[in-house]
């Protein structure tokens, strides 16, 4: 062949692949994979990094340090008191949040005046800023004087502190995140519920099933998709916990909401940005964080997989 | 065609900062710049205090072509986090407003310029700056920034309600033990009335009101060569006692968990008494109220002051240099003094602290802010310039919160927290 030949060869191959498939995916695709890769692969990468280097992040100094930052976890008190705040939240929010859904999507599961209305009021919440939620749960909230004690008082109960009592901070945290995410769980559900064949409902009752037994042997089992869902979902925000902390009680009252992710942002871009030089040890409590929520949701899923049950 | 052009400009815009941007050996204060410069200028003010910084920068931008300066606003309060995006993108701010408590953790941000050498010149006049914010501007022997603004703390009260009770007004010989009587005998539960409010979100905040009466009392929060705590002394247990005694035993305090409900109830007349700056002053149009310095103890009646900062970065070409001309511009006696009048802002500097008819000025248009002034004389001490500091704070923010929650005694409390800033401390830093 000679090499002029070999050339147009050359062209056509290329002329070909500039008009494939190919091309035109990766271009169409191209722009959220530059996001995608600038802000999310490239910062995982670069926190992995700095997880091993002892750095700041006003200084452009850093230390390869090895292990040293992982070890220092295990004997900070104060990273186990977030540790222990973060499950205690989780432990309240993900069967809180889900249950409470279950029950308003079955509620509104139903053919009756201004549906429309009530299910536009059950998601509002969730298209609301954090801050605009914190600042009226703050006020609703308030020791002296908030609208829940005055309503409370009316039935002679509290005054409760809310966020003020640190026994009752993470509590209340619970209730406001609870509210804020109720209507996302619910939109979920009320799919799910409506993806249930009429037809079993009726023959479970034509069988003489009380409604009780009908849900939790027809209906319940065939949620159960939605329900993995959204106990994976939840668990991975509540591990995440971090807008409201930050909105609403800066960690506080005595550190008793103070979260992992919350505890990451103080140390390094808080108290470790200058000499202190706490960025590192902040990167590897946050991959501590993602290796738990890996691990906890392929458990999740492999646990998944035995009960629940896909309908074809 | 234009494709070409952008690709041309593109390129000469890449080689033209890396052909000027060598001259690294010269000290960037004297490098002057080869042609007009566009100084972005970060500050936090807003309202009344951004329209004076805007009126100022009009006349300097008028006056000095080959200097622009264009302003950005930047919370305060994140100041220090944005300050750091920005260096990691390596664009810091020619010139940037910060807090002086941020000083030890940016001394070793890049770009950073020490100004131990430019504040000797005459023009500058570093003497004339008030003592505390020239220390709290200097950071292990190095000049780090030019004092911005400074506050400090007095008791602001609601003369109605101290008139409604029949009684006297707070006095320069007011103990501690006077403002907690007064505090007790002012609060009203059944009408959620407080006598006194306190900032409990264990912040610096909580730890900066906490101090004049640690110094008063005669105790200090670290050692003479700061490398312990010392806050956990007789002396500090006795004054954590004085809050402790109001949270706890008389109730006459509102626990500001979140620290931004107090303004909002002050101005509805709802506490009696505040210990704080004259920054919220304007957030109290609603009040009758009359400010007073601080209770003492044995006569001793020493405040603290909240002092912030100008901060130059260096961003080559000379730049530094014209950012620095604006800024012994900004801080001079002359501009001073405009803003203090336009703004309600302390003065900075000694020779308008001192000028009589600036004070008479002063007190006519802001009632009240007279005595803030006048108790600049009484900042005797500084909190430490140290980059451990924050923790420090943390750890007494955290004691100060749980034993005026009552969670702990005073005594217990300040012990674990002195223990936790001696680690700190040990880390070094």
């Amino acid at each position: 062949m000679s090499a002029a030949a070999q050339d147009v060869g050359t062209v056509t191959r290329f002329r070909r692949f500039l008009v494939s498939d190919h091309v035109a995916g990766w271009a169409f695709i191209l722009p959220s994979v530059i996001l995608i890769v600038l802000f999310g692969i490239v910062p995982i990468v670069w926190g992995l990094i700095l997880s091993f280097q002892r750095a700041g992040l006003i200084s452009p100094e850093r230390e390869w340090v090895g292990f040293e930052n992982y070890a220092r976890i295990a004997s900070d008190p104060k990273a186990r008191q977030a540790a222990i705040n973060t499950i205690y939240y989780t432990i309240l929010f993900v069967p809180i949040s889900i249950m409470l859904a279950l029950f308003v999507a079955h509620a509104l599961n139903r053919k009756i005046a201004l549906i429309r209305f009530y299910r536009l009021a059950v998601f509002i919440p969730v298209v609301t800023s954090t801050i605009a939620t914190g600042i009226m749960f703050l006020w609703l909230f308030d020791k002296n004087f908030g609208l829940a004690n005055w309503l409370l008082g009316k039935v002679g109960l509290g005054p409760f502190g809310f966020f003020e009592d640190p026994n009752q901070a993470m509590l209340a945290l619970v209730m406001m995140t609870v509210w804020g995410w109720l209507g996302f769980d619910t939109i979920i559900y009320l799919a799910a519920l409506q993806g249930v064949p009429n037809e079993l409902v009726e023959a479970a009752a034509i069988d003489g099933a009380s409604r009780w037994t009908t849900f939790w042997r027809v209906t319940w089992p065939m949620l159960g998709p939605a329900t993995l869902l959204l106990v994976v979902w939840s668990t991975i925000s509540a591990l995440q916990l971090f807008d409201e902390v930050f909105f609403v009680t800066h960690g506080g009252p005595l550190g008793r909401t103070s979260v992992v992710v919350f505890y990451v942002y103080r140390l390094a871009f808080e108290q470790g940005l200058g000499a202190l030089s706490l960025a590192g040890y902040a990167a590897a409590i946050a991959y501590v964080l993602f290796l738990v929520i890996l691990i906890l949701t392929l458990a999740q899923f492999w646990l998944g997989r035995r009960v629940v049950h896909y309908s074809s | 065609m234009k494709a070409r052009l952008l690709i041309v400009l593109a390129v000469f815009g890449l080689l033209v900062p890396a052909c000027t941007g060598g001259g690294d050996e010269s000290s960037p204060t004297d490098e002057t710049a080869s042609g007009p410069v566009t100084l972005t200028f970060w500050h936090g003010y807003t309202d009344a205090e951004a329209d004076s910084m805007n009126a100022l920068l009009d006349e300097w931008n008028a006056d000095n072509p080959d200097i622009q300066v264009e302003p950005l606003f930047v919370n305060n309060d994140k100041a220090l986090q944005k300050l750091t995006v920005a260096l990691q993108g390596g664009e810091p701010p020619d010139i940037t407003y910060q807090y002086g408590s941020s000083l030890p953790q940016l001394a070793s941000a890049p770009g950073l310029v020490d100004l131990t050498d430019w504040v000797q010149r005459p023009e500058v006049d570093w003497e004339d700056f008030i003592a505390g914010a020239r220390t709290a501007a200097t950071f292990e022997g190095k000049v780090l920034g030019v004092p911005a603004l400074i506050d400090n703390l007095a008791v602001v009260y609601n003369k109605t309600l101290f008139d409604q009770a029949g009684m006297d007004y707070p006095n320069e010989e007011w103990t501690w033990d006077d403002f907690r009587a007064a505090a007790k005998a002012l609060t009203d539960p059944a009408n959620k009335q407080f006598g006194f409010s306190y900032p409990m979100d264990a912040s610096e905040d909580s730890v900066w009101h906490y101090d004049p009466l640690l110094w008063q009392n005669g105790g200090s929060i670290l050692n003479d060569d700061e490398t312990q705590a010392a806050f956990n002394s007789p002396e500090g247990v006795e004054a954590l006692e004085v809050l402790t005694g109001m949270a706890v035993d008389d109730q006459s305090v509102y626990l500001d968990i979140q620290n931004s409900n107090y303004t909002d109830i002050f101005n509805s007349g709802k506490i009696a008494m505040l210990v704080t700056g004259p920054w919220d002053l304007s957030s109290f149009p609603d009040v009758d109220y009359g400010v007073s310095i601080l209770p003492g103890f044995d006569g001793d009646h020493q405040t603290i002051a909240g002092p912030d900062m100008w901060t130059v970065f260096d961003n080559g070409n000379g730049r530094a240099a014209a950012a620095l001309e604006f800024v012994q511009w900004l801080t001079a006696p002359e501009q001073v003094q405009k803003e203090d009048l336009a703004t309600g802002h302390l003065p900075i500097r000694l020779s308008v602290a001192q000028d009589e008819s600036f004070l008479q000025d002063f007190g006519e248009v802001f009632p009240g802010v007279d005595v803030f002034a006048e108790n600049l004389s009484n900042v005797e001490q500084a909190r430490p310039v140290m980059a451990a500091y924050p923790q420090v704070s943390e750890a007494m923010g955290l004691a100060i919160v749980s034993a005026m929650l009552g969670e702990s005694e005073p005594q217990a409390a300040l012990d674990q927290a002195a223990s936790d800033a001696n680690d700190a401390l040990a880390l070094g830093g």
